[in-house]
């Protein structure tokens, strides 16, 4: 969107004010963006109360343009597609203008695959004006299938990972570790208490823990599988949540509420 | 069986982190027939709705959930600290029923029916698990296809895809935008 925002024009029908639902939530009205070409070829129609089976194309074409031209209501990161279906209606154009010898039938008239295209449009808009009234009754009837997100970070959408997300993020860092070539000097031997015991420290005290920057620290191989080891533990008995944002990208874990309050698992 | 059928499914319900179909109610109930089951569980959702309760079982995703009733979505909302649920953006939204009234479908097929990229949308739509990949079209450059998830049906309370808005209701909604205008 341009930073100036521009007046209503002075064709006040080409201001739209958004549906009600989402005026009541306290957005402000503003002008209608065309996000697609068929969007504004839509609305165009529809202004016009032209028929869709009958589009006159060089009228249909002028105001087009016309607002391409204006770009204040047209989505600029979709300059080229705007531009596109600009292209298709002048060709179109012109197929209607070459002479012929006999007349059209009507599945070669050119407008023919914009027609389609456009019908199919219409149809998948209205589908979402029904899919999103039952999108915020939905939204209303809270299930308990979903885990209740960290402060702060309530816009992400959480998805607990399965082992195998696990497991493969433990293979992908231990395979950085091959490739960092360190030589490790044989240390201590680890044992399976204490290492559950740092690690509930850990959480406790930093209350989500990175899984990769975690396992980065530990100092030879064996040390890392007994913390993997107890990882894994604390997830089964359900001490601990494990959580990826993206794919690929780091597991957060964490202490569940109500382990955190009993605080004592050791 | 000690206790009663509706009982039981109620205690099935409530644990379950996902919708709970008959399927698993009686495979859970050994020996049950499923007509017996539904008739309980039709009581028990009866008994639900008659009693106006704070929590509800809803059939959705094919299944049987509970939930809050929507009229207390402020008291919950408070209790998580949640200011308001986000909504799909109106380009997700366009693109997950292209997809889910065109599936098995490509990007660019996608991206076809809106007349505008599609790409970006799509990486939002897998990344929230409402669409999924199931494989390679055997087409130049083997392109990916897409369906829509389980969660999908969930997220707008569908128990199958034929529940999605119909040619009729549609047609109905066009009808509506066509006088409005007039």
């Amino acid at each position: 969107m341009p930073e100036n925002v521009p007046e209503p024009l002075p064709s006040a029908d080409a201001v739209v004010a958004l549906p009600a639902s989402d005026a009541a939530d306290g957005y402000q009205v503003r002008l209608e963006i065309f996000e697609g070409p068929l969007d504004l070829l839509l609305f165009l129609i529809r202004k016009k109360k032209i028929d869709i089976h009958d589009i006159p194309i060089a009228a249909i074409t002028r105001d087009y343009l016309g607002y391409l031209d204006r770009k204040e209501q047209i989505n600029l990161d979709r300059e080229a597609e705007f531009l596109f279906i600009a292209a298709l209606l002048i060709y179109i154009k012109s197929q209607m203008l070459l002479p012929r010898e006999t007349d059209l039938a009507e599945q070669e008239d050119p407008r023919r695959v914009l027609i389609n295209r456009l019908l199919e449009f219409q149809k998948i808009k209205a589908a979402c004006s029904i899919l999103r009234d039952r999108e915020e009754d939905q939204l209303l009837q809270w299930k308990r299938n979903f885990l209740p997100p960290l402060p702060g970070e309530s816009e992400l959408d959480f998805t607990e990972v399965s082992l195998f997300d696990l497991a493969e993020s433990f293979f992908l860092m231990m395979k950085r570790r091959t490739a960092a070539d360190t030589r490790v000097i044989k240390g201590r031997d680890v044992s399976t208490e204490e290492k559950m015991k740092e690690l509930l420290g850990l959480l406790r005290d930093g209350q989500v823990l990175d899984f990769l920057a975690y396992f980065a620290t530990q100092e030879s191989l064996e040390e890392a599988l007994v913390s993997f080891f107890c990882l894994l533990e604390l997830i089964k008995s359900r001490v601990a949540v494990a959580v990826q944002d993206e794919l690929f990208q780091t597991i957060r874990v964490w202490l569940r509420k109500d382990a955190r309050r009993a605080g004592h698992h050791e | 069986m000690s206790s009663p059928l509706k009982d039981i499914l109620e205690s099935l319900i409530f644990i379950s982190q996902e919708p709970l179909t008959i399927d698993r109610m009686t495979a859970v109930l050994e020996g049950t027939p499923a007509e017996e089951v539904q008739a309980a569980l039709d009581e028990l959702i009866q008994g639900y709705a008659a009693a106006a309760r704070g929590i509800q079982i809803v059939h959705t995703g094919g299944g049987y959930i509970l939930s809050t009733h929507p009229d207390h979505d402020r008291w919950v909302r408070k209790l998580l600290q949640i200011e308001r649920k986000n909504k799909l953006s109106s380009a997700a939204l366009e693109s997950l029923s292209s997809i889910a009234y065109h599936q098995p479908v490509t990007q660019a097929e996608i991206s076809a029916i809106r007349g505008v990229d599609s790409t970006y949308t799509l990486k939002t739509l897998l990344d929230k698990k409402l669409i999924k990949i199931v494989g390679r079209k055997k087409a130049p450059g083997n392109p990916l296809v897409y369906r829509t998830s389980e969660r999908f049906l969930q997220y707008f309370g569908l128990n199958s895809l034929d529940e999605l808005p119909s040619e009729e209701e549609i047609g109905k909604i066009l009808q509506e935008e066509k006088s409005s205008e007039g």
